[in-house]
């Protein structure tokens, strides 16, 4: 990509896409929407007449380096993105689960999925502008723009962020864009496994002058997936600043606990390092908490033989991957996950059979159906991902 | 049953003073809070945006949540639209409206927890924006979102409106920190949106309601992000004898990586009003436009970002930039920035203040076009604004009493919006819909979009009680043209 911007394209959906959501509604036949496939067993299953792939519809659409933004085709894959700004210097600072060469980028903000960096950039709905989705009624609509500050009409783009497709089908979105850091550097920090060295190790974390661009606390188990084995717990954590900036990062990183270098590859190998089958749950609690639910987690892995965990001290969120085959008991799943935790459980990956069980529904009250009923009335669209109720 | 007509507020439609009503609110709040009389109600005629003039029925003034709750519902019981107020300092019309209730929540003013350890804190929306920073400042945190009306606005009307202000730029807007809400909807029913321990599933309800401009309820307290304050801040004044180089500098700046804390611009027709009014923060006053630039955060590598931004402005073509020595210096700088619509308001008696943004590689561009449109209607255009954003505030001082110099300014506005959104911008970055930018609403988006934000907002208000008239052209709004009530007027 060279520092001219492409040609601007017809701000329309490509025809094709919003006349095949169209005629699905028109005959009233449920849809699946496919991005590049990489979350299909992700949240709660769904149950449809027809596939609608939409990864066909890729490309970016309008990149000015200069604006740090970038508008592309829903079905544009992360790594392309990735290619594009790297070339100027710049990158979409999301690193959501997944091989980045099939995950697109309609799917990473219909799913809202974010990765560790969300420790420094938040999460999709921090940095997506503005979308075009074609909705359950088979308007084409358009909410935000391409601009990086916008509060013009009721905010549809943090609407469909994360709504899993059941409200529309992503066509089209624009992102903010950053500056790659000058300098990049990965350390790993090992800490004892007493709550107490935990927590203090959490609040000097906290408490540095600079806040990482991800620090991911990781146990045994997750250390081996990611190539960076050991025994003991550790935090990995990714600096990036100009060459001063980082060089005092790094000494300052030193009150946490000894710190050594690892590869940077370890972030990538984190996103596609999760098992083909797993049960996967997210809990969360207020940072204060973090080592009290990084403990409660840990009496989910000591159950299940595989699993691991990394989490977020940042964010409060320790996530728990738990692989499964065939001969997994659903009983004996469901008593691992359900151990005692003063939290949120969010579930991303459960065999068919649990979900009624552990999380029946997302839609939590009247408004969620009341804005379900809005875009999609005739639920067409990714119908149960939510379990969103009849 | 009230007399008062239970509708979807047309514009300019009025209501009868419903006096049954004014006794029954006055029982929830008490005699001294509810106003009715002309007189009385002036004051809530307008907000901080000249030019309009809407007169509320009564307005009715709570002091506690519970209050505000019995309100909510008493006015859902009467089928009375209302609009809710914060400080009045709105700068599109958003808390006006001719005819329905005002509710006023100025008197909700109580951080009522401050969690330091979670960066976390919990206020009623009447607290004023400044106040919690104060608040928090002990614990060497702040509130981020910091709109120039910041010592008067309140929490709630920054959510109403997802409001910005300079360092927004690197730390985000209100709906970046905004982590939960609870809410009275119109209906009167108390919901809580957001999880503020942790993670929430389903969808964004606190995206949505963050800038839905009190159409989609009322807000009961908000828990909010605070954001740390960085160890080091370097703010520095660079100084330019042309617009077009300034502009430049700045597209140079944000080119570069570099991510500062703000980068405002003000031209010198700003910088004449700053320097002549009680506020002057020692601008030079011979500059076609100078730049505040702020960096700030961890104080290793710091002063690397500022070099190489002062290598930027140099190159630009900056006569001089200077970085303040200490914080008085650094204050006086941005107390010339803040107060400069108020210094602008000395010179003439109305001000129209704009609101546009623009990709930040046009702005060099943009700034010309708005010098050309000034010119061409005679008119003079104040720009001070939030450049590193491309968020422009081209302000015009004027005299609304002559009607050939309101005309003319009032078509210069409609030209300079049409440029921005020609320019792949937008028409608000920051002050709202409300009722000033309604006509360009359809400039930005097709009916369906149009379409599509009402019917969300029929999702929280069904009745369209709350902040009838705004956001979205009512026109637009298919199901409401088929809804018996808005054809008849009645329910």
């Amino acid at each position: 990509m060279t520092a001219t911007s492409p040609p601007r394209t017809a701000a329309v959906a490509p025809a094709e896409l919003r006349d095949a959501i169209r005629e699905a509604i028109a005959r009233q036949r449920t849809l699946r929407v496919v991005g590049g496939g990489t979350w299909l067993d992700a949240n709660r299953p769904v149950r449809a007449e027809t596939t609608l792939p939409v990864g066909t519809h890729a490309g970016i659409v309008e990149y000015e380096p200069g604006d740090l933004t970038l508008t592309a085709r829903a079905g544009t894959t992360l790594a392309e993105i990735a290619r594009a700004t790297s070339a100027n210097g710049q990158w979409l600072a999301l690193d959501p689960l997944g091989d980045p060469s099939r995950a697109t980028l309609g799917a990473t903000i219909a799913t809202a999925s974010y990765g560790p960096l969300a420790h420094h950039f938040g999460t999709p709905r921090d940095m997506t502008l503005g979308v075009e989705f074609v909705s359950g009624t088979g308007d084409v609509v358009r909410g935000g723009g391409r601009v990086v500050k916008n509060v013009a009409g009721f905010d549809l783009t943090r609407l469909v962020t994360g709504s899993w497709g059941t409200l529309g089908v992503l066509t089209e979105a624009t992102v903010r864009l950053r500056a790659l850091p000058a300098v990049e550097t990965t350390l790993l920090i090992e800490i004892g496994s007493a709550t107490a060295e935990l927590e203090r190790a959490r609040t000097t974390l906290r408490a540095l002058p600079f806040v990482p661009l991800a620090a991911q606390l990781v146990d045994a188990a997750a250390r081996g997936a990611i190539g960076a084995a050991g025994a003991r717990d550790a935090f990995v954590v990714r600096l990036g600043g100009n060459e001063e900036s980082v060089r005092a990062q790094r000494e300052q990183l030193r009150s946490v606990g000894d710190a050594r270098d690892v590869e940077p590859e370890i972030w990538l190998r984190a996103r596609v390092a999760e098992p083909a089958r797993a049960a996967v749950v997210r809990l969360s609690q207020l940072p204060s908490r973090f080592a009290t639910t990084w403990c409660d987690a840990g009496r989910i892995t000591e159950r299940w033989p595989g699993s691991y965990r990394h989490g977020d001290p940042g964010r409060g969120v320790v996530r728990v991957v738990l692989p499964v085959d065939e001969s997994t008991s659903n009983g004996s799943l469901r008593a691992a996950l359900e151990v005692p935790f003063e939290g949120t459980r969010i579930y991303e990956r459960l065999p068919t059979a649990l979900w009624p069980a552990l999380a029946p529904t997302a839609m939590h009250g009247a408004i969620d159906r009341g804005v379900k009923a809005a875009f999609d009335p005739h639920h067409l669209l990714n119908p149960g991902v939510l379990g969103e109720l009849q | 049953m009230s007399a008062v007509t239970p509708t979807v507020a047309a514009e300019g439609e009025r209501h009868p003073i419903d006096a049954a009503l004014a006794a029954r609110l006055a029982a929830i709040v008490g005699e001294r809070r509810v106003l009715y009389r002309t007189g009385e109600l002036l004051a809530y005629s307008s907000d901080g945006l000249p030019g309009y003039f809407k007169q509320p029925s009564i307005a009715v003034f709570p002091g506690s949540r519970d209050e505000v709750i019995a309100v909510v519902r008493e006015l859902a019981r009467a089928h009375v639209p209302f609009v809710p107020r914060g400080a009045g300092t709105g700068l599109s019309g958003g808390a006006l409206a001719d005819g329905v209730v005002l509710l006023g929540l100025n008197r909700l003013t109580t951080i009522l927890s401050i969690d330091a350890a979670n960066a976390l804190a919990v206020v009623e929306p009447g607290v004023v924006n400044v106040a919690l920073s104060r608040a928090v400042a002990a614990h060497g945190l702040h509130y981020a979102p910091d709109p120039s009306s910041q010592a008067a606005c309140t929490i709630g009307g920054n959510v109403a409106e997802n409001a910005g202000g300079p360092h927004c730029l690197k730390y985000g807007v209100t709906l970046n920190h905004v982590v939960a809400l609870t809410v009275a909807l119109p209906n009167g029913e108390v919901v809580t949106l957001g999880n503020a321990a942790g993670e929430s599933d389903g969808y964004d309800l606190v995206g949505a309601f963050v800038g839905s401009e009190g159409c989609f309820g009322v807000a009961l307290d908000v828990t909010v992000r605070l954001a740390r304050n960085p160890q080091a801040v370097r703010t520095l004044l660079a100084d330019f004898s042309s617009i077009d180089a300034a502009a430049r500098a700045v597209s140079a700046i944000i080119a570069s990586g570099i991510l500062p804390a703000a980068l405002e611009m003000m031209d010198a027709a700003t910088i004449r009003a700053v320097e002549a009014s009680i506020y002057a923060a020692g601008y030079p006053t011979d500059a076609a436009a100078v730049l505040l630039v702020e960096l700030d955060g961890p104080t290793a590598g710091l002063d690397a970002d500022v070099s190489t931004v002062v290598r930027l402005c140099r190159d630009a073509g900056a006569r001089d930039v200077r970085v303040a020595r200490d914080e008085a210096e650094r204050a006086k700088l941005w107390q010339g920035r803040k107060k400069a619509f108020g210094a602008m308001g000395r010179i003439s008696s109305h001000l129209v203040v704009q609101d546009a943004v623009v990709p930040r590689t046009k702005l060099p561009e943009m700034l010309a076009r708005v010098h050309d449109i000034a010119e061409r209607y005679r008119v003079t255009v104040c720009n001070v604004f939030h450049a590193g954003d491309g968020n422009l505030h081209p302000n015009i001082g004027y005299d609304a009493n002559d009607p050939d110099e309101s005309a003319r300014v009032h078509a210069a506005m409609r030209e300079i919006m049409q440029a921005c959104v020609d320019a792949g911008g937008t028409i608000t970055g920051e002050h709202g819909i409300g009722i000033d930018k309604l006509p360009y609403m359809n400039a930005i988006f097709s009916e369906e979009s149009l379409s599509a934000m009402c019917a969300l907002r029929q999702v929280f208000d069904p009745e369209r009680r709350a902040n009838p008239g705004k956001v979205v052209p009512v026109h637009s709004c298919r199901e409401w043209q088929m809804a018996p009530a808005a054809r008849t007027g009645q329910h």
